[in-house]
């Protein structure tokens, strides 16, 4: 057969910073958040950049695609909390997910649950998520100064099967088992109301948000939407330093 | 059961001319011999920026060079994107008729929306309105054909009074169908009188309800154009081979091949939420679901003909049970394939599987071609 030439990242897996702490896979409980409100917007970005950032454990999508992510819950066991997080669009073999860049929680509780979790280096930051007749807004402010300032405006609402929005999972570096891993965000969203708008972007400081080579380009489109949000045990990672023509995702190991 | 090859284009990296000629050369001569062997439609999408994944981005072309080249097959606009930021109808009516010409009346003319990101984000189409575009374009073009000079003000077109030309061969006009990716496109078609190019592959009994109700609605249908095009065809796979096991292999490494180059696209639905785009298509059809990331990829579907010739009958026959009329068949992707399998897999299906599903006297005809 006729070997085929393959599209993938570029990054070395040793220039990719992983999480502070390790993941803990011994949890197997599901917690259920009520009525959390996910602000989901995509851009369009450079493809060179796209392949430079990504690992080599990734495909990137085509056309390259930069997805940020606010998430604000008001009840949770950590109380309110807001979460937001970037990352690059990939795939391992052919399923779409997130190569995330950066992550940012006000909530140090809910920080530490992420990070340990699910593998996200979430930073400290203050982040605020506000709906209003007009727009949907979130920000990201750290030392006082916004480092990313996003809206949706021009908002409408999406119906029956187009409220059901396909969130990529997040795929975030960190260490399973002691080895560096790229481990999949578990989640499960039961849908109440969607609504898609124009992306608006105000303030972006890419090297503050994480990779000062990430930055988004053209809009593609935005949406806000509550869920109850289900957070699952995380099932699959993928390994960090195999190329993706011979890695993909797998179960993650538990003692 | 009529059977057709379909092909995508796809070229594998790097992109170099020599290497996209040879998809091109490649494609030509499988359907040069298909059309020998009797089989009665070659068709051929219309893709943009879809890098390996299809790089037919003037299904005109290579139609016209496709019909220059045999005496018999069918040549199938599969399809032609029915988006006004991406064609005219005017153009589609004029190209069209324009190949019927050069093809002595053997134009099928195929209609969609395209299902990607890459596409419509790529012509800066409005997303929100390609089905009522598709729509509109539907009812004008087949009036283009057929009435010697034509005006329309219409929501997403409008022109003054023009004479279209040429009109086609074809009297009245080529066969009008409607891609169906998304479930409940089949209604659509039936619908307007036009047949159903059915995109999903799945399982046989999945499209037995979905072809039942085609058929239930087309006849209770307000046509667009000047007839009723009462037909299903599905895509499929083809790899035949004496060696059932390998034949099933080859199916296998063509299906994960497929997958992984429509895995690089961004759908619709993926990127921008919108109330008109819903389902999944045929790419994520192949692919698994996201939450299921440990399942390499999905079984192959029961429907798909990869097999030896008796596997391919059964195959066969519960798409005809099913309701059917044609398959149309990807026979290669990304040249995964050397030529020469592919070549071969042709005309063992032709001599050993097409005849079982022929009448008397086209069963003659297709013994002679094989002969031949």
């Amino acid at each position: 057969m006729n070997a085929p030439v393959l599209l993938y990242g570029n990054r070395a897996p040793s220039t990719v910073t992983l999480a502070a702490e390790p993941l803990d896979v011994s949890p197997q409980e599901t917690l259920v958040l009520p009525d959390v409100a996910i602000l989901y917007v995509l851009f369009e970005m450079p493809m060179t950049v796209a392949l430079e950032r990504l690992p080599v454990a990734l495909h990137p999508s085509i056309p390259a695609v930069l997805g940020i992510t606010v998430m604000h819950a008001k009840e949770s066991p950590f109380g309110e909390f807001t979460l937001a997080y970037q990352g690059i669009a990939c795939r391992t073999g052919i399923k779409p997910r997130h190569f995330i860049t950066g992550a940012f929680c006000g909530n140090a509780q809910a920080a530490h649950y992420f990070t340990v979790r699910y593998g996200l280096d979430v930073r400290a930051a203050e982040v605020s998520y506000l709906e209003t007749y007009d727009r949907v807004h979130g920000e990201v402010r750290v030392d006082g100064r916004s480092i990313l300032d996003l809206s949706i405006v021009e908002c409408l609402p999406l119906v029956g099967n187009g409220a059901l929005i396909k969130y990529s999972p997040p795929l975030a570096a960190t260490r399973v088992n002691g080895e560096p891993a790229l481990v999949q965000f578990e989640a499960g969203y039961d849908f109440k109301r969607s609504i898609r708008g124009r992306p608006q972007l105000t303030a972006f400081d890419a090297a503050a948000l994480g990779d000062a080579a990430v930055k988004p380009a053209t809009p593609i489109a935005g949406s806000n939407s509550v869920v109850d949000l289900h957070l699952m045990p995380v099932r699959f990672q993928v390994d960090l330093t195999t190329p993706a023509e011979a890695g993909g995702a797998k179960k993650v190991t538990r003692p | 059961m009529k059977f057709g090859l379909f092909y995508e284009l796809s070229t594998p990296r790097p992109f170099t001319a020599a290497q996209q000629t040879a998809v091109f050369e490649n494609a030509l001569e499988q359907i040069r011999l298909a059309d020998q062997l009797g089989f009665h439609s070659v068709w051929c999408v219309e893709h943009h920026f879809l890098e390996e994944y299809s790089h037919a981005s003037c299904p005109d072309m290579f139609l016209t060079a496709a019909a220059r080249e045999t005496k018999n097959i069918r040549v199938g606009f599969g399809i032609g994107t029915c988006v006004p930021a991406m064609h005219s109808p005017i153009r589609w009516a004029e190209k069209a008729a324009f190949l019927d010409h050069l093809s002595n009346g053997r134009v099928e003319f195929g209609t969609g929306r395209s299902s990607t990101w890459n596409e419509l984000g790529g012509f800066n189409a409005k997303v929100d309105d390609t089905k009522r575009t598709w729509d509109e374009f539907c009812r004008v073009i087949p009036k283009m054909w057929t009435e010697e000079r034509f005006s329309h003000e219409g929501t997403y077109f409008s022109m003054p009074e023009r004479c279209i030309l040429p009109k086609p061969v074809q009297d009245p006009h080529p066969p009008l169908w409607v891609a169906v990716t998304a479930p409940g496109t089949e209604f659509d078609a039936a619908d307007r009188g036009m047949g159903a190019l059915i995109l999903s592959i799945s399982e046989v009994e999945r499209n037995v309800p979905r072809i039942r109700e085609y058929r239930e609605r087309i006849k209770r249908c307000k046509p667009v154009g000047a007839f009723v095009n009462d037909q299903v065809a599905i895509a499929n796979w083809l790899h035949c081979h004496p060696d059932d096991k390998l034949a099933k292999q080859r199916g296998d490494e063509l299906i994960a091949t497929f997958g992984y180059m429509a895995g690089q696209t961004i759908e619709v639905s993926e990127a921008y939420p919108a109330n008109n785009y819903t389902a999944i298509g045929l790419l994520s059809s192949l692919r698994p679901d996201p939450n299921a990331p440990g399942d390499t990829k999905k079984p192959p579907a029961s429907g798909l003909c990869f097999g030896s010739p008796e596997a391919l009958i059964e195959t066969i026959g519960r798409w005809e049970a099913a309701g059917a009329d044609h398959l149309v068949f990807m026979v290669q992707a990304r040249e995964h394939l050397p030529q020469k399998e592919v070549l071969d897999s042709l005309r063992l299906f032709a001599k050993e599987v097409m005849p079982h599903f022929a009448t008397d006297a086209r069963q003659a005809q297709l013994s002679a071609a094989v002969n031949a």
